[in-house]
């Protein structure tokens, strides 16, 4: 079991801006002996410095690694654990002005935009399946419901998928930030394994 | 109760019924201690050895900290790795033989164990800096009064006020600030001792507690933490006062006060 101290050495390095994942390695005695770090985005060498900082201050005889992730695509290598492919939300807005929806999907290097007038609740699902087609790909599914979860902290999205064909509804949840995200982002949640089998193929 | 207490009951309620083998890891856990990241790889162990798997992965999220993989054994993903793995929250095994509603259970108590264990985290540390905030620090100082008092243990409070930092700031900005603040921060977690405790209690003002320390290892405190500005090539100046219990009071709010008024006198000194 870890310490309380092991526990918030590891908290303070993964609040550091950018830092995707990190390891330890143990010496014989239990020691900690070694940090890996896995770092994204412009300020990786900022967080070297700080990490190592911390790291010293912590086990100041332990070694760091750092590794940056880069933001080239990922190899083909395909694996049972991961998904070569994948649709990726890029971002979501609301313009309040007019009350439309615009989100935005990546699959493959080429963006998706998909529109909606209703709201980032409902518009926020409807963008995205809209966002999809926008790939080209065909969503036999369509919007049954998109709901938020307002007896917690947050609030959940939970958005019903009916298939056009005869099957079970897809249901999928999510929590980020506004409304809308969480409503996009369950939205690719509910399609998960149909999205696995479509980027597959595309 | 707080929001993550009502939470972690109804996690356990319907975790009894679905998922017998994690409430058992949950009710383990919460015998032991809080539900922390220890918890997360717990857990990732349990489903390892379950279902044989070579490698399991937790893909978490937190406001404090974005996204976030937790590993199997304590180990790093590597940047390929992760790059294909994508930054959607869930649980990723190897073989890919767990069942879905198996893996979601196992993230959402994940994803609560991180939530209480960022909760407790940020309750006592300060968020710009992450050494002991004001709460901290008065549940500290009355610890070690009432040790002064009864135990006649001796301890340096030490109040230190950094200088100039709103002309800092208005000059060259909060970022630069902030860089500044954090950099003392630093600076006083080298210097302090295992065992004291340093802490930011207002927007330019610290506190050290010098546990078992009177004159000399309160100056020699002092001086360290000068020496270590110095050598990092920083440009920070500060005032410091200093109260010693049992000498100078057994209340926290009277050794505060005391150490507050000579920083002051200080202050009056170095402004004249």
């Amino acid at each position: 079991m870890m310490s309380p101290t092991e526990e918030d050495f590891e908290l303070e390095l993964r609040a550091l801006p950018g830092v995707v994942n990190m390891g330890v390695r143990y010496s014989d005695k239990g020691d900690v002996d070694a940090v890996s770090l896995v770092v994204q985005g412009p300020d990786a060498a900022t967080v070297r410095v700080v990490a190592k900082q911390i790291v010293s201050l912590y086990f100041p005889s332990a070694t760091i690694s750092i590794e940056e992730m880069k933001t080239i695509a990922p190899s083909n290598t395909a694996t049972t654990l991961v998904m070569a492919n994948r649709i990726t939300l890029v971002r979501a807005d609301f313009n309040s002005h007019v009350g439309s929806c615009e989100v935005h999907v990546t699959l493959n290097g080429r963006i998706g935009i998909g529109h909606s007038k209703n709201g980032p609740l409902i518009g926020g699902a409807e963008a995205t399946l809209d966002a999809l087609r926008h790939l080209d790909l065909e969503v036999p599914f369509y919007l049954v419901s998109s709901i938020n979860i307002a007896t917690s902290r947050g609030w959940p999205v939970i958005v019903t998928l009916r298939p056009t064909f005869n099957d079970v509804d897809r249901l999928g949840i999510a929590q980020a930030d506004t409304e809308l995200l969480s409503s996009a982002k369950a939205t690719l949640s509910a399609l998960n394994r149909f999205l696995d089998r479509a980027t597959s193929e595309a | 109760m707080t929001d993550l207490d009502i939470a972690t009951d109804a996690l356990m309620a319907s975790t009894a019924a679905t998922e017998p083998w994690l409430f058992q890891a949950m009710i383990e856990e919460l015998s032991t201690s809080e539900l922390g990241l220890s918890f997360i790889y717990t857990v990732l162990d349990l489903l390892a050895k379950r279902y044989d798997l070579t490698d399991a992965i937790v893909v978490l999220n937190h406001d404090a900290l974005a996204v976030q993989e937790f590993r199997l054994g304590g180990r790093a993903v590597g940047a390929d790795y992760a790059h294909r793995i994508g930054r959607e929250p869930g649980v990723y095994c190897e073989p890919d033989v767990v069942p879905q509603a198996e893996r979601d259970a196992v993230r959402t108590a994940c994803q609560l164990a991180l939530s209480m264990r960022m909760a407790r985290f940020t309750a006592s540390h300060d968020a710009l800096t992450t050494i002991a905030n004001r709460r901290t620090f008065d549940v500290a100082l009355t610890n070690s009064t009432v040790r002064a008092a009864r135990y006649g243990w001796p301890f340096t409070l030490v109040l230190i006020d950094l200088r100039g930092l709103k002309a800092i700031n208005d000059r060259s900005g909060h970022e630069y600030g902030d860089r500044l603040l954090r950099s003392f921060g630093f600076a006083l977690r080298v210097c302090v001792r295992q065992g004291d405790l340093a802490a930011r209690i207002g927007g330019d003002e610290f506190a050290v507690i010098l546990n078992n320390a009177e004159g000399n290892e309160a100056n020699a405190f002092i001086e360290r933490l000068r020496q270590h500005i110095v050598s990092e090539g920083e440009t920070i100046e500060f005032t410091m006062g200093t109260a010693t219990s049992p000498r100078d009071s057994t209340d926290p709010a009277e050794l505060s006060r005391i150490a507050d008024a000579r920083l002051y006198a200080k202050r009056g000194i170095i402004h004249q």
